[in-house]
């Protein structure tokens, strides 16, 4: 079920209405109930993948519990910690990898001369959100390894921390040691809370129904005949993409924040406006948060983090961002993206800048940014903006050639909108969102943070005209990393 | 919670009046003027009315209409004379052209580029072949004194019945109090217009949990040897029913979207058409507008200048003369 359906907007009240006015009182029937709404949720896409989340389910569950039982003895509990990793990545690699193992095996070989006809390469569908909610589920085996949390025995609760809806398809990928207390306890209702999910939902419609799918068949056009485009076009072309995965992604992020909140749960944040970011370090502290964190408690940290020399701090960096590449997608320009970022973050961190960000915003004590904050910005978004060609092509060689087109037709052309809407329309529009973002830029969990009641209403109006002026029943309305 | 859900549902509404304000401030609905059936039996446009008619979320097509004393949209009115020179336009929605100011029209075009000639347009949107031959005898005094007729066919959706009867269910579909409340809320006329109602209402109907996979299949329109027959039994039938008069009535047809076993049988019955499909192909700019198929400007006055190109170089044969 997509967050922006018709279907969703009858499930959620419903869901909502019976989770507190008919099961209020007893947690364990309510956890019940999310999950029988969670498996319908996900079901409603294809029900036959159920049984991967359940079976992932199973298995951590079991094997945290031996974990724990094995904590003095390390090589058992690793071993068992082995177990869900063999299972999860396992499960992650055939449905998302076999393929591309298989077809790189193959361009290999060609590479050397000689021909092989691959009889490998199968039919496979990748589940929706596998990628979120096996780390998801890892993440659990991993903090009772590291003794971080205690295994729970309510398999009820942990069946429905694994599939709770509203983040089960896209992230945030949580910790149990978040989530779960959170299931296992007896939630209450609170006004706050809910009204403030509401409005999260509603900021998270606007970032993707207005921002992103307005964007999305500018970028598709742009990078579907890219070698008929002159320079201008295509610098166009990936900044237009930088915005519309980022209304995309964190419009998701902020729906299923929202609504885990009118449910009484708090998910982490994912996204605290990356865009205005003063270095690529930066960036990463602030764009998929969920992901980033991850790697760096159960890979980077576990690798040596920075407590280790230079020269392996750096190589820790580098297989950090090499395999969060390879996890976006069973593609080399996913691992070229990764490997670019690395580029990208690893000078930061030698000149010891990586962290210098990482308690205040831009524009910390003024209204507006310094000069120097904005260069800052604009350079951190020139690089992330080109590591996305290698993100947002279908191959590398589109890739490269995406760049040498900008490079050796480097001509100025107004762009025409693909089905002749007015491009004055979403300049505008992209104007009114940045400096809007900036305004909000502290708080990305309540985007309407403004005391006058008027100045509010006035808001939600706009923002609910503007899902309307930009409507458009022909684009395709998933979202980007549920091919992820 | 009551209090969570008072707020919610205040807002809701208060949000809904706010855009309903909105919506009429910046003119984003689009209007549609009343409908009727005349005493002929003939539907059209109730007279006298004014309005704009709007396509696209942001008014991107913005224009005006002007109903005319005969029903139909046009800035002139419609008295022909023996001594004048008048050509009828007949056509659906294509012709009664709510996407053009009314005096830019596909007939202003055509009187501008023919310079002595008064061109009706008869054009109301949805008719079909039977409409337009019922019109053309029930106002058959005005017809004998008009030099030149064009009708405007789409083939692909004008020859589905060989009887006229007057749409009724339509006008009182219309008039039902669904629409009229529809017509009167105008953030619900604009959200229809947007399509933005449409998956609440294939969810009422069902056909949200219908396979949409032949959706995708668009464009490919391919109408069966069984339709085509048909087709050409209704023509058939219209034409013994009201008459065609060869001497003054052309066809305007996209050849792309007619089949050609109906052109053989215009060639071979003497009926003439005016095909548009080459110079639409030759065109190197959109013809049509950003919203629907209707033509754009572009597309006007390239009909106009087929149709004009066409009445300065046809031969009238001895026959009808």
């Amino acid at each position: 079920m997509l967050f922006n359906s018709i279907e969703f907007l009858i499930f959620l009240p419903i869901v909502f209405l019976l989770y507190w006015f008919v099961f209020k009182n007893n947690t364990k029937i309510q956890n019940v109930f999310i999950i029988f709404a969670s498996y319908l949720f996900y079901g409603w896409w294809d029900w036959r993948f159920l049984l991967l989340i359940f079976l992932s389910t199973l298995v951590d569950f079991f094997v945290g519990q031996k974990i724990y039982q094995h904590l003095d003895e390390k090589k058992k509990a690793r071993y068992w910690l082995w177990v869900s990793m063999a299972f999860n990545i396992g499960m992650l690699g055939f449905f998302k990898y076999s393929n591309f193992f298989v077809d790189s095996f193959i361009d290999m070989f060609h590479a050397f001369g000689y021909d092989i006809k691959s009889t490998w390469t199968l039919r496979i569908i990748l589940p929706v959100g596998i990628s979120f909610y096996t780390f998801q589920t890892m993440s659990y085996s991993f903090d009772i390894y590291y003794k971080k949390l205690k295994p729970t025995q309510n398999f009820i609760a942990f069946t429905a921390f694994v599939s709770f809806f509203p983040q089960l398809v896209a992230g945030p990928i949580e910790r149990a040691s978040n989530l779960l207390s959170q299931i296992t306890n007896k939630r209450t209702f609170s006004y706050d809370q809910a009204s403030s999910g509401l409005k999260l939902i509603l900021w998270g419609f606007f970032k993707k129904l207005v921002i992103a799918d307005a964007l999305a068949p500018i970028v598709d056009d742009i990078f579907a005949n890219y070698h008929t485009y002159p320079a201008s076009t295509l610098i166009l072309g990936v900044c237009l993409f930088s915005f519309q995965v980022y209304g995309d992604f964190s419009g998701y992020s902020d729906i299923a924040i929202g609504t885990a909140k009118l449910f009484g749960v708090e998910l982490m944040s994912n996204f605290k406006f990356p865009n205005f970011s003063r270095n690529v370090a930066e960036y990463w502290q602030r764009w998929h948060i969920s992901l980033s964190t991850w790697f760096r408690h159960y890979l980077y940290i576990p690798m040596g983090g920075s407590r280790v020399s230079q020269l392996r701090a750096v190589r820790n960096i580098a297989v950090i961002f090499l395999v969060s590449g390879f996890w976006h997608g069973a593609n080399w320009t996913f691992i070229f993206w990764g490997g670019l970022h690395a580029l990208f973050y690893i000078p930061v961190f030698l000149m010891g800048r990586n962290r210098m960000y990482a308690d205040n915003v831009v524009g910390e004590k003024t209204l507006l940014p310094t000069p120097v904050e904005i260069l800052q910005v604009l350079l951190t978004f020139v690089l992330v903006t080109f590591s996305r060609i290698f993100f947002r092509s279908p191959s590398l060689t589109d890739s490269f050639q995406y760049i040498n087109q900008i490079a050796s037709n480097f001509t100025y052309e107004a762009y025409v909108h693909p089905m002749g809407y007015r491009m004055i329309d979403f300049y505008i529009l992209l104007a009114l969102f940045i400096i809007y973002e900036y305004l909000i830029r502290r708080h990305e969990r309540e985007p309407f943070k403004f005391k006058s009641k008027i100045v509010r209403f006035f808001l939600y109006t706009v923002v609910v005209l503007a899902m309307l002026l930009f409507y458009d029943d022909g684009v395709n309305r998933s979202f980007i990393y549920f091919q992820f | 919670m009551k209090k969570f859900l008072i707020k919610t549902a205040l807002y809701t509404v208060l949000i809904l009046i706010a855009l309903e304000l909105l919506v009429r401030a910046l003119h984003l609905y689009t209007e549609d003027p009343p409908r009727f059936i005349d005493e002929y039996g003939v539907e059209k446009r109730v007279p006298g009315h004014n309005g704009y008619a709007v396509t696209g979320n942001r008014n991107q097509n913005f224009s005006e209409f002007n109903i005319n004393s005969s029903g139909f949209n046009s800035y002139r009115e419609y008295t022909p004379t023996k001594e004048d020179f008048e050509i009828a336009l007949i056509g659906d929605s294509f012709i009664e052209g709510f996407h053009q100011d009314y005096d830019e029209s596909t007939g202003k075009k055509i009187e501008i580029a023919l310079d002595t000639v008064e061109v009706y347009e008869y054009g109301y949107a949805g008719y079909d072949l039977a409409n337009q031959m019922h019109l053309i005898n029930a106002y058959q005094d005005q017809f004998e004194l008009i030099d030149e007729i064009i009708i405007y066919l789409n083939y692909e959706s004008d020859l589905n019945r060989g009887v006229y009867e007057p749409n009724k269910q339509r006008i009182a579909m219309l008039r039902s109090t669904v629409f009229k409340i529809r017509d009167n809320i105008k953030l619900l006329a604009y959200g229809s217009k947007i399509g933005i109602v449409d998956p609440i209402k294939n969810l009422i109907t069902g056909k949200a949990f219908q396979d949409t996979e032949q959706g995708y299949e668009t464009n490919k329109i391919e109408i069966p040897e069984r339709k085509e027959k048909e087709y050409l039994e209704n023509f058939k039938s219209l034409v013994s029913l009201y008459g065609f008069d060869k001497c003054k009535t052309t066809i305007l047809l996209d050849s792309r979207k007619t089949s050609e076993s109906f052109l053989e049988y215009c060639d071979e019955n003497n009926i003439k058409y005016l095909d548009f499909a080459p110079t639409f192909e030759s065109s190197k700019k959109p013809v049509t507008l950003i919203y629907d198929h209707h033509w754009n400007n572009h597309g006007r006055e390239l009909i106009a200048s087929v149709i004009s190109n066409y009445m300065m170089s046809r031969e009238v044969s001895q026959d009808c003369q």
